[in-house]
């Protein structure tokens, strides 16, 4: 047999030996781990897994939009296959090696891979967005919780009067607000649901909380109206900008005149017990941040014992229940005149109230509840 | 909500709310309304006599537009608004805020 000429044993073997490898290449291939990896590095480790298993010296993958790529030169082999994934998006895998031309099985082969490394893509591209949502899920907790916060954790010690004052957001944070500060004789209180719902109801919520807080001190001797003038001035061009309005009443107790002093800017419900009737006090005015320069007046009322100031939010009336029928003004107003024995165990028997009623319909908004009990000129 | 929408050929476009007006149809609301605050001197209609409810994200809407119209020296009107919507209105004083016609 000429030296030149392959014997057909060794060229069996040389094939096996062939077989063997690409055999392996496509053990590796199938054994990628890629779903720690991104986008670009999922494709890369495929194709060049698949270089071996096809024995190419380049296996690209280009995107449908991109753009033309060089010439071969003109020893080489091409071959491409055109692949979907599975949001359908389409690209070409593109094949090139120098030494034999591709075959039918080759290019069966180029497909298998094509749409692995396209699913591999998609793979890392919906892994990719499912950490970023998890990143902003996280970051929305930690804001609402913060937020949630501002709203005081302990009540003040009032002179001839209890208070009672709770706030279940409808989601982890919400937009309904009370803050208050004893300040020499004077109890200044504020409560308040601004629209809207959620994170950015809320972090709105502990800016007018703030705002409210430096109002007290700085124009809570002027009366409720000028600290509600001053909050408006505060906030609203940021209520404004978020397209948001709060409604809100400022309130004023002192402990020496037994008067109580408000100033209702668009909320709802506030109510008045004296003598087991139920009055409410309606608001003057529209709520802050829809127009500015609104007058609000100011009522003044002389309390005696047993006197009670009910301030709520919307979440108690417009509860509804399993069928849809909401709790409604008149059904809550008729709760206030049912005597109780102190502000707290009030205000917690209203909110099981409202849970009863609600059974298994969702908590529709956030609910807010602020008492204060007046006992009289000690 | 359904809403019907009539484009002004002479006066403010039209827009008829039907059902409940909350924070779930806050944003169909801005997308059917927000193309007529386009013009100078917008002007605007929102028949609300067929809304059966209305949440404070549902006023934040209209309260918006309002302002928007303002600012270029259009407005919004509030046609016939149901009791349902004259009550929240009359709680909230926003009565005294809107033109309602």
């Amino acid at each position: 047999m000429p030296i030149d000429q392959v014997s057909p044993l060794d060229s069996l073997t040389g094939a096996l030996v062939d077989a063997n490898d690409q055999l392996l290449a496509l053990y590796d291939m199938a054994a990628l781990r890629t779903d720690t990896l991104d986008e670009a590095e999922s494709v890369d480790q495929i194709l060049r897994t698949a270089c071996r298993t096809l024995r190419t010296d380049e296996i690209v993958l280009v995107s449908e939009n991109a753009g033309a790529g060089g010439e071969p030169d003109d020893q080489s082999f091409i071959t491409s296959v055109q692949v979907e994934d599975p949001s359908g998006e389409t690209a070409h895998v593109i094949a090139r090696r120098s030494t034999t031309p591709f075959t039918t099985g080759d290019t069966k082969l180029l497909t298998a891979v094509a749409n692995l490394a396209m699913r591999a893509k998609h793979t890392a591209r919906m892994h990719a967005a499912a950490v970023e949502q998890a990143i902003v899920s996280h970051e929305h907790d930690i804001a609402s919780t913060l937020a949630q916060r501002t709203l005081p954790a302990h009540r003040p010690d009032v002179p001839t009067a209890t208070l009672f004052a709770r706030s279940d957001p409808a989601r982890s944070a919400g937009g309904d607000l009370f803050t208050f500060s004893q300040i020499g004789s004077t109890l200044h209180f504020v409560v308040g649901d601004v629209s809207g719902k959620g994170l950015p109801a809320a972090i709105m919520m502990s800016n007018v909380i703030n705002a409210a807080k430096g109002c007290f001190t700085h124009h809570g001797e002027e009366g409720p109206v000028a600290v509600l003038d001053a909050i408006d001035s505060w906030v609203y061009d940021s209520l404004s900008d978020a397209d948001l309005f709060v409604t809100l009443i400022v309130g004023q107790f002192d402990s020496g005149s037994q008067m109580l002093s408000l100033a209702n800017a668009g909320h709802s419900p506030v109510h008045f017990v004296h003598d087991g009737t139920t009055r409410a006090l309606p608001a003057s005015r529209p709520p802050v941040g829809v127009l500015q320069g609104m007058a609000c007046d100011r009522l003044d009322i002389s309390v005696s014992a047993t006197d009670r100031l009910v301030v709520a939010s919307d979440g108690f009336p417009e509860q509804a229940d399993e069928s849809g029928e909401m709790f409604g003004e008149d059904r809550f107003q008729d709760e206030l005149a049912v005597p109780q024995s102190n502000a707290g165990e009030f205000g917690e028997q209203l909110f099981e109230l409202i849970e009863a009623f609600s059974g298994n319909a969702p908590q529709g908004d956030d609910r807010t509840l602020f008492v204060l009990d007046f006992e009289g000129a000690s | 909500m359904i809403i019907t929408a009539t484009p002004a050929t002479d006066g403010p476009d039209a827009f008829l709310l039907s059902g409940r007006f909350d924070a779930h149809q806050a944003e169909r609301f801005r997308t059917a309304v927000d193309p007529s605050l386009d013009v100078d001197q917008p002007h605007i209609d929102v028949d609300l006599s067929d809304v059966e409810f209305i949440d404070s994200t549902a006023l934040a809407e209209i309260v918006r537009v309002m302002k928007r119209c303002r600012e270029r020296e259009g407005d919004l009107r509030l046609l016939a608004p149901s009791d349902p919507v004259r009550v929240i209105l009359e709680l909230t004083r926003l009565d005294a805020a809107f033109t309602i016609v």
